[in-house]
């Protein structure tokens, strides 16, 4: 406040009035100001949007080459997890690690409120009755074996939360090759350690399965 | 006179030691047999936390995949019922299947370090203490029920209580209502020797029980209304 006026306005900071104006005054320049940031910080996501993701991960985060991943409707949080990982190399990847440098992490946190607020799309089931035993499983795991119900961290609709990612519409090819990768351990980062897991305790069947019912949510 | 009152004095001020290291470590039984629930190491840490509800909650997220939503756990007996038990309890038994005494290769990669922190155990401790208790979940067949109350109350009573309500402060759990195949499992476990945190005292007064009586009385403590 001070150092706002500086020597200036030393002789009204008796005055009430000039006090209660200058406290409004700063209030509105500060919500004008904050108001700008956040828009300045959604343009330049929308930028990095248009110029570095949206080739492999579509300019809505619903991707249509099902090697790289739907984004949209992730919670921000997840997002700027591995897009830190990428960058610490806890989680490795050729293609996200490079392009993860270039940025700015204080660009991080725009990108993920960017795709979190994108409308999730769906994919196709093509075998009903696959999806229907990947259902069985997602929603109840496996007891005799100690495979956890996926719906216990991903929530029952595969919405996801800011801890564990959102499944529901992904692509199977997706889900399938990260199940694999976190069963050969490939999938590292501190996010991995439960999947890893988990993973183990599957066949190719069930994660053949369990890919092709979440992909139609 | 002077003489007597000393003699009283010395004799009363041993008590409330005894009574806590009977808190702390209550069976020290016989040599060459490991006292049983040390307090040491994490675990002893996790009791010194101040546990939250809210983190616990998000924490358990983690857990509920097997132990499922609310807590309730499975009438398979794969896994208990978590909801309403002590957090001591809870601590305890974390802590001992993170450091292996309790072996559990089910759980112990979900348990990890790397997946839960000493706080969350905490957390998870008082967020489940805090659930409501769901009734008769699992209940047994109730074909020995009286069988089951003979035994009870001539073995059991003493430690996990006339109600089954266990003792917090004594790490004694809350057995009232849960899961008939889950109390048979481990009860068979503990007779056995396969449990390795069991307290000895238990697996000694387990030794001659028969399969049918331990059903008899995992069958009788299903069916108490948890309190």
């Amino acid at each position: 406040m001070k150092s706002e006026c500086g020597g200036t306005c030393a002789n009204f900071q008796s005055s009430p009035w000039h006090t209660g104006f200058l406290i409004q005054t700063a209030a509105v320049l500060s919500f004008l100001l904050s108001g700008s940031v956040q828009a300045a910080d959604s343009a330049t996501a929308k930028a990095l949007v248009v110029n570095l993701c949206s080739a492999c991960h579509g300019l809505d985060g619903n991707s249509t080459d099902p090697k790289f991943p739907k984004l949209a409707g992730r919670h921000p949080e997840y997002l700027v997890r591995e897009l830190k990982e990428f960058v610490s190399g806890a989680r490795k990847s050729d293609i996200m690690t490079p392009i993860a440098k270039t940025l700015d992490p204080d660009e991080f946190k725009g990108l993920g409120e960017y795709f979190g607020a994108q409308k999730p799309g769906s994919g196709v089931v093509l075998d009903q009755k696959m999806a229907a035993s990947g259902m069985k499983l997602y929603q109840d795991g496996d007891e005799e074996r100690g495979v956890p119900a996926c719906s216990g961290c991903h929530s029952s609709t595969g919405a996801g939360s800011k801890r564990f990612p959102r499944l529901a519409g992904q692509h199977k090819e997706y889900l399938i090759q990260q199940m694999q990768d976190f069963r050969s351990d490939a999938r590292s980062g501190a996010g991995s350690r439960l999947m890893r897991e988990v993973t183990k305790r599957l066949s190719d069947d069930e994660i053949k399965a369990v890919a092709e019912y979440l992909t139609g949510l | 006179m002077v003489k007597w009152m000393t003699k009283l004095l010395v004799a009363l001020w041993w008590l409330p030691l005894v009574a806590l290291a009977q808190g702390q470590a209550p069976a020290t039984a016989g040599s060459g047999v490991r006292a049983w629930n040390e307090i040491k190491g994490e675990k002893r840490e996790v009791l010194k936390l101040q546990g939250d509800v809210a983190r616990g909650e998000e924490a358990f997220k983690i857990c509920q995949g097997c132990h499922k939503q609310g807590a309730t756990g499975s009438s398979s007996g794969a896994y208990p019922r978590l909801a309403g038990q002590h957090a001591t309890v809870l601590i305890e038994q974390m802590t001992d299947i993170r450091s292996g005494i309790r072996r559990n290769p089910k759980m112990a990669p979900f348990a990890d370090e790397h997946v839960l922190t000493t706080q969350e155990i905490a957390d998870i401790a008082r967020f489940l203490q805090a659930l409501p208790i769901q009734a008769n979940l699992g209940r047994g067949p109730g074909n020995s029920l009286d069988r089951g109350k003979a035994l009870y109350e001539k073995d059991c009573v003493i430690c996990h209580g006339n109600k089954g309500q266990g003792d917090a402060e004594k790490f004694f759990p809350l057995v009232a209502g849960q899961h008939f195949k889950y109390l048979l499992r481990q009860a068979v476990s503990i007779r056995d020797g396969q449990r390795g945190n069991a307290n000895p005292d238990m697996a000694k007064v387990l030794k001659p029980y028969s399969d049918g009586d331990l059903e008899a009385v995992a069958d009788y403590m299903s069916g108490l209304a948890a309190p």
